[in-house]
């Protein structure tokens, strides 16, 4: 066809080819930028803290030196909270993904498949929660989890967590399109309203609750606000508290702190290469959201 | 209507049921939500401290006059503004690049992806500590930024400088968020219909006039959604200022609001005057979030 060959012709022209050699150096070098300090967290937690401040930076490290990792586990006063820490975060985060999933789920089920009374104004409200950020409302929820005395404690640290307008919001667009006939043609069946959601609903909805899912979890381990606010005891804290009083007590074995540092990734990155499909979904779903 | 075949009543039964599924999140968001913002409002009117055994006063609208005259807070807008300003420009332009080169190769585009995606799976905490050890005076940063200067042995005092400081947050905060941005960018590239490339491109336009005119206009709900998300997201950062000056830098110039808040709760007890701040931030913020609902509503783009 004459217009293809034209197009051929064009990207042939030597600006083009200069264009394109310019393309693929900025996202290499942006690749190298972005890359660099995460490669840097993990080759500096494998050396002596004297050849991580080295001018200039040793990118490969001369052996192995574990003892960071040790001593980072360890701790400053050989305690090994860490690795209470590290399961505190594990619980926490772990848990309110569950709730969240299941909450999310049949609360949108719920939104998108039942009419009843007031549904609307519910819906507005769930909405109108979307506008309240945790920051606006720490103080005030403080003073509440302090006062039935849950802080210091796992439902502390989770009970704020439980449910969110976002995640209500995503499952809810994702079940408005669910063809009404299958969920009747159940009821004829004889099944329960609770059966359905179990055996119809949660079966068809698995990608958008893993996409859901991952958010969660990620957005919880990355959560150091509301521990600040509300864990004082070393066996209590998360692991970005357990950074935090690191960096405070001891800054200046950088090896170890890295050490600490690439501990704390490496669950987080083992998660995003194997399930980076839900990660990046998540990112979509999330610019698809029309209120 | 295709229920009439099922038995009378069967409505009713089905309403009930949805009530049921919804009322535990209705709870929920009533304790947790709507109960938490009634109380930071009712408290910004009194001088609640935290540990005081006497019964609040009622003391009006002190908490704000104070907050208006107070160096202290305008200090914090205005750090929360220049971060905000300075960080999210960047990112929505820079991300909007990346996403149309990603677009534009054949190959590579999923390697690049995940690259330009993973710190965004970090916790805050890791991606401060990393770049306190890059920001150390014999850190990495001294070394880049004197290897393309080619000013040897200058330190460029990333921490200690005032504004050098405000720099940095901005540079952490958009080497975190840059990939997720990018990737939103992408799923907006991808729904432009390949067709409507060509027709462009067959009528004689260049592919930067392809950009200008095809690309950017058809794109621009996805732009203004980053650009009102990201805001939204530096309004509200915490952890890396937090971590910063706990790693020994300067208070002052990145003493976001946030921050703010928790040190006059935490450190210094009152609440009142801390509610009357996140009253301030929540309207800040729900302006914004009103803004993104309009604009996600009207721009409705059809091919």
């Amino acid at each position: 066809m004459q217009n293809e060959g034209q197009i051929k012709i064009k990207k042939r022209n030597i600006s083009s080819v200069i264009i394109d050699g310019f393309i693929w150096l900025f996202l290499i070098g942006m690749a190298i930028f972005i890359l660099a300090p995460l490669v840097f967290m993990f080759t500096a937690s494998l050396m002596p803290a004297s050849d991580v401040m080295k001018m200039p930076f040793p990118w490969i490290p001369k052996g192995i030196y574990w003892q960071n990792y040790w001593h980072g586990l360890r701790g400053n006063d050989g305690s090994f909270i860490y690795i209470r820490n590290i399961l505190n975060s594990f619980i926490v985060a772990g848990s309110v993904t569950v709730t969240t999933v299941i909450l999310s789920a049949i609360t949108g089920f719920g939104l998108a498949k039942y009419h009843f009374w007031g549904k609307n104004v519910v819906f507005m409200m769930i909405m109108a929660t979307f506008m309240i950020p945790f920051e606006a409302i720490m103080i005030p929820l403080y003073l509440v989890i302090t006062k039935i005395g849950l802080q210091d404690s796992y439902q502390g640290l989770i009970i704020p967590f439980l449910v969110n307008a976002f995640g209500i919001f995503l499952m809810r667009q994702y079940y408005i399109t669910f063809p009404d006939e299958i969920l009747d043609a159940a009821r004829i069946d004889g099944a329960s309203e609770m059966m359905i959601f179990r055996t119809i609903i949660v079966p068809n909805s698995i990608p958008a609750m893993a996409s859901l899912a991952v958010l969660t979890f990620k957005s919880q381990w990355d959560n150091l606000l509301w521990p600040l606010l509300i864990i004082q005891s070393e066996e209590m804290k998360t692991i970005p508290q357990y950074i935090v009083k690191f960096i405070s007590e001891k800054h200046t074995d950088e090896g170890a702190l890295m050490a600490v540092a690439s501990i704390a990734s490496i669950p987080i990155l083992i998660l995003f290469v194997r399930l980076s499909k839900y990660f990046m979904g998540g990112a979509a779903l999330f610019s698809s959201r029309k209120g | 209507m295709k229920l009439s075949l099922l038995k009378p009543g069967i409505e009713q039964k089905k309403a009930r049921w949805g009530l049921i599924f919804i009322i535990p999140s209705i709870i929920f968001f009533s304790l947790f939500s709507f109960y938490p913002i009634f109380t930071a409002f009712y408290t910004s009117f009194f001088n609640k401290k935290l540990l005081s055994l006497k019964p609040p006063d009622f003391i009006g609208l002190q908490n704000y006059t104070y907050l208006l005259k107070s160096p202290d807070f305008w200090n914090s807008m205005r750090a929360t503004a220049v971060f905000t300003i300075g960080t999210f420009i960047p990112i929505v332009i820079l991300s909007l690049i990346l996403a149309n080169f990603i677009i534009s190769r054949k190959r590579f585009q999923w390697f690049f992806q995940m690259a330009y995606y993973s710190p965004a799976v970090l916790s805050s905490v890791v991606v401060a500590v990393i770049w306190l050890l890059i920001f150390d005076p014999r850190g990495l940063g001294n070394q880049f930024l004197n290897f393309i200067l080619n000013t040897p042995g200058v330190d460029h005092k990333f921490l200690a400088n005032s504004v050098m400081v405000q720099i940095s947050t901005m540079v952490v905060y958009g080497w975190k968020y840059l990939g997720y941005f990018t990737i939103i960018f992408i799923v907006g590239l991808t729904t432009i219909p390949q067709s409507t490339h060509e027709a462009a491109l067959i009528d004689g336009a260049s592919k930067w006039q392809d950009f200008l005119y095809i690309t950017l206009p058809l794109l621009k709900p996805t732009t203004v959604l980053v650009s009102i998300m990201s805001m939204l997201q530096c309004l509200k950062t915490f952890s890396t200022q937090y971590l910063f000056t706990q790693g020994g830098a300067p208070m002052a110039p990145i003493n976001v609001i946030t921050l703010n808040i928790y040190h006059t709760a935490i450190r210094d007890h009152r609440i009142g005057r801390a509610s009357a701040m996140s009253i301030i931030l929540f309207f800040i913020m729900l302006i914004f979030t009103w803004l993104q609902f309009r604009v996600s509503h009207s721009e409705e783009v059809s091919y």
